[in-house]
């Protein structure tokens, strides 16, 4: 109610307000390209947006290759280190067991690490 | 033709260009108009309107869809000129601190078309203030409320802000003698 008293004392404009109106009023600027100009930029930057995770992903990976390789060597020696003993029951069940332990971690490590960069 | 709220909609669910392209095709008149009487500057205002709809862009999610499109528009537009305000500011600061001679600061409104209107005097004598509130009050036609979202003023202020700025024009001029802008 009190919004719509304010609305209508706006709108009960004087000679000035009217006149005042009428000199600050100006001609329609012509878009001559000016929003095709902005909507290219916005396009570029949505394509840049998109590229910048799977580019970021194949830096990293590329630069990341060989610490990992070695991170896998390391961790295939640990391998070695769990008494026979425990490794031996599991085995007989699962054989691949070792190997699906270490893919299980270069997961993780890599969705953690392609959750940091899209943060 | 589709309203602004459900273009803006589609821009921001979709990342929709094209949309977007639409609502600035709508609106790129009363935002450079805007940016022109507030600069003076025809070149550099147009420069602006690119940056402040590159901003609104980046910002459209925040658009509640309470109020005008265009009156949260040239709140977008107002914040890039006063940035920009601020960002040449310090530059000429850096440039007196080595010892080059600046306009740049004391620059308040300068007019750089062939032609000097009323309305060019007009805002000449406002200040940079009187001159946001009264473009958007009688060039943009923004009721007070909106002004007041788009400046982060109080209503009560920006109407002193107008009455002050009309007090200005009516003793430095006869508007009713001058011509249009």
């Amino acid at each position: 109610m009190t919004s719509k008293i304010i609305n209508m004392a706006e709108r009960l404009k004087d000679d000035e307000d009217r006149l005042l109106e009428s000199l600050f009023a100006s001609a329609p600027i012509a878009d001559d390209g000016f929003s095709t100009m902005i909507e290219k930029r916005v396009r570029r930057q949505l394509w840049l947006r998109r590229m910048v995770l799977p580019v970021a992903a194949l830096v990293g990976a590329i630069i990341s290759f060989k610490p990992l390789a070695g991170l896998v060597t390391m961790l295939a020696g640990l391998t070695t280190l769990i008494p026979q003993d425990v490794l031996k029951v599991p085995s007989d069940v699962v054989p691949q067991l070792p190997m699906l332990f270490m893919g299980a971690m270069l997961l993780a490590m890599c969705m953690l690490g392609l959750r940091a960069l899209q943060e | 033709m589709r309203e602004d709220h459900e273009l803006v909609s589609r821009a921001v669910s979709l990342q929709d260009a094209a949309a977007f392209g639409e609502l600035v095709r709508r609106h790129q008149s009363h935002v450079r108009n805007f940016l022109r009487k507030l600069s003076g500057d025809f070149t550099a205002a147009d420069d602006l309107a690119q940056d402040c709809f590159m901003h609104a862009w980046d910002k459209l999610h925040t658009y509640s869809g309470r109020g005008s499109f265009i009156g949260w528009l040239l709140k977008v537009a107002y914040t890039t000129f006063l940035q920009s305000k601020r960002k040449s500011k310090r530059y000429a600061e850096i440039l007196e601190q080595v010892g080059h001679v600046t306009e740049a600061e004391s620059r308040g409104y300068t007019v750089q078309a062939d032609e000097v209107t009323d309305l060019d005097r007009f805002l000449a004598v406002l200040s940079e203030e009187e001159r946001a509130v009264m473009v958007m009050s009688y060039a943009c036609g923004l009721s007070h409320r909106e002004i007041s979202e788009a400046t982060a003023m109080p209503i009560g202020t920006v109407k002193s802000v107008i009455f002050r700025g009309k007090e200005k024009i009516r003793t430095n001029f006869d508007i009713k003698d001058h011509q249009h802008g």
